[in-house]
């Protein structure tokens, strides 16, 4: 009998597969190698007054490349198979469905975090050795601390509500465009608040919370399709 | 203790304001070989999905190992094996990634795992093609990977649509002879399909449903006789050389009724069972008449789909 863990455990090893398999495991590098490479060029090109600024910079930067990638990731581990009906198949097969969904939506949103913190301290030291800072410069508009902390829940968040749009619609295409519309919602509400000088780490940890709920969401509405 | 397999008791499957099922009860024992026969929109698709798992009954209950298999999916599908409609693939798997998956799934520690493909994919003759991606597979070896999936790991039941479609007549030929010889082994099997032929010569026993509602249940080989209100079996012998009808009477003794159809063929009725009709084809060999094949006329279950399902339905 196979149990919750077990099954999330081989749908875990199932997702590096295909992510081998169809070379979307290629995708994860962006986030560690293209944020820094993009955030040093900035560091180098233009006039950064601060190496705390060119963090800030470089963060968003790279979790703007994250979040593109774990769009793509959990729109696809979701709506793929559903879209395919590859689950006339899997969905026959003695494992819980919520576990199995669970694994490959832990490899996928873990794997992206992964990067992303690893590009984020890339970008880190390549701002403190990059971008000397100016006596006069003014503070970062961010403490670059709190943003890549922060930015953690907005791809948590991007990775919920896409995983729960991909059980909805039953389409990776249409998970990926909900993920995308969220995304901006986030970033529009997020530069309000930072505008209004409102902005604190509550907004992340909401965000972060919602992403949690639509996981959720997801795996229970996942256990409930009736084929 | 029961010895049923599957049980689909007073089921009803409705879909907005339309009932796929009404009703609909039979069992599977151990071992039983069933084809379900019915047109398009019959309701044969959605017993399967509820057998497999994929979808819970309106009103009634199935049971899969007198389990259900929505509520206990694990325990019930363990040793089960589907293939409802045709499930897609994602282009880039192999089917050597696909039958690891399902091997993995069942349990199959990993050392034994690759006997385990090997095993599925050698029972649809592809063991070359585990290596290739879906995408360049013909729809003929898609769907004999997929099958080849579905025996992974030796499942003792069966729920299989439609498992001969694109296959070439030599695939299905094998698929058949398969089939049988892992229903001589003990597995259940539950067949659905248009083709006749499939249950004809893989199938003990058939069910009819049209609109929903089981209209039939009843062995493959049975020919029921109007006269008497009776049943009986019909055999329909093919021999090499020319023979005479009553050679094959005097062979068969009394109890058998043989008509010759031409020089080489002769049907014969009688009433009884497996034992009855073991009895009459060894009696036709000990007399040295030269017996090529024995089987159900085909014509027949083809005239009680018309008769059961209707003549305009029948595919």
């Amino acid at each position: 009998m196979t149990g919750g863990v077990d099954a999330l455990i081989r749908n875990a090893r199932w997702e590096i597969t295909r992510l081998h398999r169809s070379r979307r495991v290629w995708l994860l590098l962006i986030p560690v190698v293209a944020g820094p490479i993009g955030s040093g060029i900035a560091d180098v090109y233009l006039r950064v007054p601060s190496s705390g600024t060119a963090e800030v910079l470089g963060l968003l930067i790279t979790a703007g490349l994250a979040a593109l990638v774990v769009l793509d990731l959990v729109a696809l581990a979701v709506g793929e198979d559903l879209a395919l009906r590859t689950h006339y198949l899997t969905f026959t097969l003695p494992q819980p469905r919520a576990s199995a969904l669970a694994g490959r939506l832990g490899v996928v949103i873990g794997a992206t975090l992964l990067v992303y913190v690893a590009g984020a301290i890339a970008v880190a030291g390549l701002a403190n050795t990059l971008v000397s800072t100016s006596p006069t410069a003014a503070a970062p508009i961010l403490v670059p601390g709190h943003l890549e902390v922060g930015l953690v829940g907005l791809l948590v968040f991007l990775g919920g509500i896409t995983a729960a749009a991909g059980v909805v619609t039953r389409s990776a295409s249409q998970a990926l465009v909900a993920g995308v519309l969220a995304g901006v919602v986030a970033a529009g509400i997020g530069s309000t608040f930072l505008i209004e000088g409102r902005l604190t780490w509550l907004f992340p940890l909401a965000l972060a919370t919602a992403g949690l709920i639509g996981l959720v969401v997801c795996l229970i509405q996942y256990g409930r399709i009736d084929v | 203790m029961s010895s049923d397999v599957l049980t689909v008791d007073s089921v009803w499957k409705r879909y907005g304001d339309h009932d796929a099922l009404r009703d609909v009860r039979f069992s599977l024992r151990s071992g039983e070989a069933v084809g379900y026969l019915g047109p398009n929109g019959a309701g044969k698709t959605t017993t399967l999905k509820l057998l497999a798992g994929l979808s819970r009954p309106t009103r009634g209950s199935v049971r899969v190992q007198g389990l259900d298999p929505v509520e206990d999916r694990a325990a019930a599908l363990r040793k089960v094996g589907a293939l409802v409609e045709t499930p897609g693939v994602p282009p880039y798997l192999t089917g050597a990634d696909l039958l690891g998956y399902v091997a993995d799934v069942r349990g199959i520690p990993s050392g034994e795992r690759p006997t385990a493909v090997r095993r599925g994919a050698e029972a649809m003759n592809v063991v070359d093609h585990l290596g290739r991606p879906f995408g360049s597979l013909s729809t003929g070896l898609a769907r004999r990977m997929l099958l080849g999936a579905t025996l992974v790991g030796d499942p003792e039941v069966l729920l299989l649509e439609e498992p001969t479609l694109g296959l070439d007549p030599a695939a299905r030929h094998d698929l058949r002879d398969r089939l049988r010889t892992l229903s001589r082994q003990g597995l259940t099997l539950l067949l659905s399909t248009h083709l006749v032929e499939d249950v004809q010569e893989v199938c003990g026993r058939v069910l009819f449903l049209r609109n929903g509602t089981l209209v039939g249940d009843e062995p493959v080989d049975l020919e029921r006789d109007s006269g008497t209100g009776g049943s009986r079996r019909v055999l329909r012998l093919r021999f090499g050389p020319d023979v005479t009808a009553e050679s094959v009477a005097g062979a068969a003794g009394p109890g058998f009724e043989v008509t010759l159809d031409g020089a080489r063929q002769a049907t014969v009725r009688f009433s009884g069972g497996d034992a009855e009709q073991a009895a009459l084809l060894a009696a036709v060999v000990r007399a040295g008449l030269p017996l090529l094949s024995a089987a159900a006329p085909e014509g027949d279950l083809v005239r009680r789909y018309m008769e059961r399902v209707g003549r305009e339905e029948a595919t």
